[in-house]
Formats: C-alpha cells, structure tokens, sequence
C-alpha cells in the first residue's frame, strides 16, 4: 500500500505545481485579472482586519455633519459626523461575514444534494430537482421580504443562513449535471470496475474534477449574498444593530436626502464604490478562473 | 402533415406539464403567505377582533368584518383558515387594505400594476434592442479592445445589482445635474388627462425608472446575444457560405437570424427579473408600482395588502418562467425534435 501512496502523492505534487504555473501564466496575460485578484484580496483584508484599525464606537466630530470630502475625511462625514470611509471600512466586516457564512452553506448543501441526486439518479433525483426547480423560481427578494415580517435576520450568521438556505439551488443544479456527464467517462468506470467505493469514487474521483465549477459558482453565490443583504437592509426592512453598507445606504438615501441635495452625496457613493469594486473584483477572477479551468477558452 | 400535428402534440404535453407545475407552485407561494400572514408577530387579527369586540361589536360580526379585512377568520383551525383563505383567493378575494381604507386589495394593487407593467415593459424594449446590437459588434470583434470593453461593460452591468444602478443614476439625475425629478409619477400641478402637459411629465417622471431597467437588462442581453453570435459564426453553413464567395452583408444577415432566436427566450425571463427589481428601482424613484406597495405595506403592516402584492410579483415571475420555456419549445428546432422523439 504504501508503495502505491508515495509516487501519487509525488504525482500530485507536481500536478499542483503545474495547475499554480497555469495559473500564474493565465494571471499575467491580462493584467486586470491581477488587479481583481488584489481587489478580492484587500475585501478580505478589510474584512478581517479593518475594525481593528478604528476605535469602537467611532468619533464622531459634532462641528462637521455631512461634511465635504477632505483630507481628513475623504468621504465627508454622515448625519452623526462620522468619517464615511471608517464606515465603508468597518461595515465590511459584517458583509463579508454573511458573505463568507452564505458561501458555505451554498456550496455544502448544493454540493451535496447536486452529488447524490446525480450519482443516485431515479427517484430521489426526481424529487431533489423539483424542489430545487421551485426554490430557482420563487423570486428570491420578495420572499426576504414577507419573511422579515415575522423573523428579524439581522445577526450577520443568521442572515448568512437564510441566504445560503434560500441559495443552494444554482450550485446544486451545476453539479448535478456536471456529476451526469463524469460519471459516464472512462476515469469513473474504471474507479467502478476496480471496485472501489462510492466514498471514493465522490470524494476522490468525481470532487476534484468538479473543484473548478464549485469554485466559481461560490464566487456567484457570494456576490449575490452581498447584494441581497445590503438591499435588504437598504429597504429598511430588518432593525439596523450594526453598521453596514446597506445601513449606510438605507440612511444617506432615505434620512440625508442624497437624491435630493448634495450634502449627504458622498456619503452615498462611498458603500456604492465599496459595492462595484467588490462586483469588479470577483468579476474578473471569475474570468480568470474560467481560463484556468476551461482549457478551450484559451486564446493563443 | 403528420410531423406537424405529433410537433402540436408535444408542445401541448410540455404546455400541460408546465401549467400542472405552476399551479403546483402557485399553491405553495400562497401557502407560504397564508402562513406568514397567520404568524405575523402581534397577531393582528386577533387584536383587531378585540378591539372591534370591545367597540361594542357583536362577536359574529367582529369575526366578519376581520375576515373581510385579512381574508380569513380570526379563530378556528389553521386548517379551517387555510381553506378560507384559499376559497378568497379563487374569488380574487384578497382581504381589504389598511393603507387605502375601505377599498379591496384587489383594487389597489389593479391600479398599482400599470405602474410596474409599462415602465418594465420600455425598459426592456430598450435594452433589447441596444444590447442585440451591441452584442453582434462584441463578437465581431471580440479579439479587439473595443471588443473586449464591450464584453467586461456587460459583465458589469449584467453583475451589479439594480438598486447600485439606480442609486448612481440618480445621483447623477436628480442631484448632480438635476434635470429629472426625483420621485412620482407626474407633477401634482398638472391634471391627469389627454394634454401635453401632463404626458409630458409623466414620461419625465418615468424616465430614470426606465432607464434603470434598460440598464439592468442591457448586460443579459449583449452577453447572451455575443456567445449566441460566436456559436453560430462557427457553424458549417457560415464557413459554405464564405466559401461560395458570397457577400459579407449577406452572412451577416443569416448569422443575425441565426443567433438572435435563443435570445426571445430571454425575453420573457428577463421580464420576470424585472419586475422582482422593480421593488428597488420604485423604492428609490417613490413610483406607485407592486414593488413600492410591497415595500409599503410591511412597513404599514397591513398584511393582506403584503400578502396579494407578494403573490401577484411572484405569479408574475413563475409564469414568465413558464412561457420562457414554451418559447424555447417553439423556437429551438433541436429541443422541438427531442419533444417529438419521446
């Protein structure tokens, strides 16, 4: 056995060194795929480490409500006279927080009920696809909606999780039929007439050949996430306990008047850029990440 | 002949097929109401029917009129309501509004549809034809930068969530340059009537909603009608053609035809995404349509106006879903051929 264990575990050492110089190869062709690499990364920066550089709660400098953009505030400040961009900053945590929760919970649950449905075929998959056919259907917004009348998502895990329970249907319909059509190929009738397990033949023939579409379907599933909870609190459906870009928006929209006068401007368009950078970012490693994996999208 | 009565045949079984699970999913979106209606935190039917009780009201009538305001009884099973409930709604009886007093939901949310229907409606005409043609450009010349601009621009557009797009665009509008107004649907100075005075206001009044929309839509369509367009320019009778010699302009009207067939499928799920963004897009711009009133009526709590304009924005949304697929039926000669075969 062991014998057997050391030159795959060999092989697959180069393997990945090959897939991280494709990768790299793939990143340096276009140059904005790194700038959207670097976008993705500083999000997660911010995210992680960006309450840790302001003080809790915020100043607030009273002399300066909605104050123009300046040195000292480069955003301008809000109703209360704190900096906009501490804001953007700190109100990063919470959505990428939901982001991050909604990810998981789309890609485990779509993953696996994708996996079963397409290797178990007949009955079961009948059932799974028509129910994951009427969760793709039911718009997702207005049930958000109706739903915040009677449970108040407002934690981030919380809001994570209603997300990601009301999100899993995209991801499962991708791999249920990616499952289909690797499970007809050569590598996985080979896997079943060595007579190895079904454990094995999911964990380790058909999942890694599936890690790219996951890959990239949780990065849609992010940025939908996102999007959902910052509109959601945009609305003013939820009660606002933290700050967060929807927060923010909600109360430059709706209490500054930013449609109307100029003052509470800036304080608008600070969580809008946060949002289209975000968007810009995930965007273009979503294009990198479907050359690196689709050998046939390469342009030579 | 015979081939085309067995083609009718099958797109009546996928029609039969399709309407069988639309209504399975309309049951269940009505469940979903009746039963977030039902669980509402403060129970207000109950402390409506209290309160009319300790009005002096009989209970019998207090009981009738809190059913002719939410749809159903204020006691009883849940089984019991759930029944009353459901018989209301196959009358399009959908309780009475708060908001609005004394007038039916039905009504209300009658007049507030056209506020939704014909702006979606020019918004995605709009975005239609724009982002066809804009399509067929990013793939002509989808090895160049304009090309290449072309295609990130919708993948932007197509990305970025509809309330960023009408933020900004009314940032810029009504507060940078304000040219447009902010909100309604036509000046209160003016009548609604024929005159030229107020349909000129009210398409004023309309044109950031539209523009939105036809923003929003803009990026589906380039991106769809550009990959339509790569696949056909690589089919075998575009390659005879350029090798019968025949005019540039000829195959590009044949790879037009083509590839713009799958896209009218498109269309109508396009319409249904719409009209979810339409609770954005009318928050921002205050326009009286279904997204609006839902938007108003939770914050109002007045649950059977939530309710009915939360099945009405759904139903739309499921049955453009169903026409989609009927016209991918119709139009797609391969899946029409697999139609026939089973």
């Amino acid at each position: 056995m062991s014998v057997t264990v050391v030159p795959a575990a060999g092989a697959s050492a180069t393997v990945r060194r090959n897939f991280w110089r494709g990768v790299w190869r793939v990143m340096r062709r276009k140059p904005s795929r790194m700038v959207g690499a670097a976008i993705v990364a500083g999000f997660a920066l911010m995210g992680i480490f960006g309450p840790l550089l302001y003080p809790d709660p915020l100043p607030r400098d009273t002399q300066a409500l909605y104050a123009p953009p300046s040195w000292r505030h480069p955003f301008g400040t809000d109703f209360e006279g704190t900096d906009v961009l501490a804001l953007v900053v700190t109100g990063a945590r919470y959505v990428l927080l939901t982001a991050a929760v909604t990810a998981v919970i789309t890609v485990v649950l779509g993953t696996a009920i994708g996996l079963f449905s397409g290797f178990k075929r007949g009955r079961w998959d009948s059932v799974l696809m028509r129910l994951t056919d009427m969760k793709l259907t039911i718009p997702g917004l207005p049930l958000l909606l109706v739903l915040s009348t009677i449970w108040k998502f407002t934690g981030a895990i919380e809001m994570g999780l209603v997300l990601g329970l009301l999100g899993w249907g995209g991801v499962a319909r991708a791999v249920r039929s990616q499952t289909l059509s690797l499970r007809e190929r050569g590598f996985i009738e080979a896997a079943r007439g060595l007579g190895l397990s079904t454990g094995h033949i999911v964990g380790r023939e058909l999942l890694p050949s599936m890690a790219p579409y996951i890959a990239m379907n949780t990065l849609i599933a992010v940025t939908g996430a996102v999007y959902a909870q910052v509109g959601l609190f945009f609305l003013g459906v939820l009660p606002f306990e933290a700050n967060n870009w929807g927060v923010m928006l909600n109360l430059a929209v709706f209490g500054g008047g930013a449609l109307t006068t100029t003052a509470a401007l800036p304080y608008l368009l600070a969580p809008l850029l946060a949002i289209l950078l975000l968007t810009l970012g995930i965007v273009l490693v979503v294009d990198a990440m479907d050359e690196i994996f689709n050998p046939r999208l390469r342009e030579e | 002949m015979a081939l085309h009565r067995s083609r009718a045949r099958a797109v009546a079984w996928r029609l039969a097929g399709h309407l069988a699970r639309g209504f399975v999913m309309i049951l269940v979106v009505t469940t979903i109401s009746f039963l977030i209606i039902r669980n509402v935190p403060g129970n207000p039917l109950a402390a409506r029917y209290e309160k009319l009780v300790e009005q002096g009201m009989a209970p019998d009538a207090a009981a009738r009129a809190v059913e002719v305001l939410y749809g159903f009884m204020p006691q009883g099973s849940l089984w019991d309501q759930y029944v009353g409930y459901m018989s209301g709604l196959a009358r399009f009886d959908l309780g009475e509004s708060l908001m609005v007093p004394g007038s039916p939901v039905s009504d209300v949310l009658l007049s507030a549809t056209k506020w939704t229907v014909l702006p979606v409606l020019a918004g995605t005409l709009l975005s239609f034809l724009v982002g066809v043609v804009m399509g067929v450009y990013a793939a002509i010349k989808r090895s160049g930068v304009l090309g290449d601009m072309l295609a990130i621009s919708g993948s932007l557009l197509h990305g970025v969530p509809q309330y960023v797009l009408a933020l900004l665009l009314g940032a810029i509008f009504t507060t940078l340059i304000p040219i447009l107004p902010a909100g309604g649907t036509a000046d209160i100075l003016y009548e609604p009537g024929f005159d030229a005075a107020y349909i000129g206001s009210l398409i004023e009044h309309a044109t950031l909603p539209v523009l939105t929309y036809a923003l929003a839509g803009y990026g589906g369509w380039i991106l769809a009608m550009k990959s339509s367009v790569v696949t056909v320019l690589g089919d075998d009778f575009i390659l005879a053609a350029e090798l019968r010699g025949m005019k540039r302009s000829i195959i590009f009207r044949y790879v037009a035809r083509n590839a713009i067939l799958p896209l009218f499928t498109i269309l109508a799920l396009s319409l249904g995404l719409l009209f979810g963004g339409s609770i954005f897009i009318e928050r921002i711009f205050n326009y009286p349509g279904l997204g609006l009133m839902l938007i108003d009526s939770i914050n109002n709590r007045d649950y059977a106006l939530m309710g009915g304009a939360f099945l009405l924005i759904t139903v739309a949304i499921i049955v453009a879903n169903i026409v989609a697929d009927l016209l991918y039926t119709v139009i797609d000669p391969r899946v029409r051929g697999e139609g026939e075969t089973a």
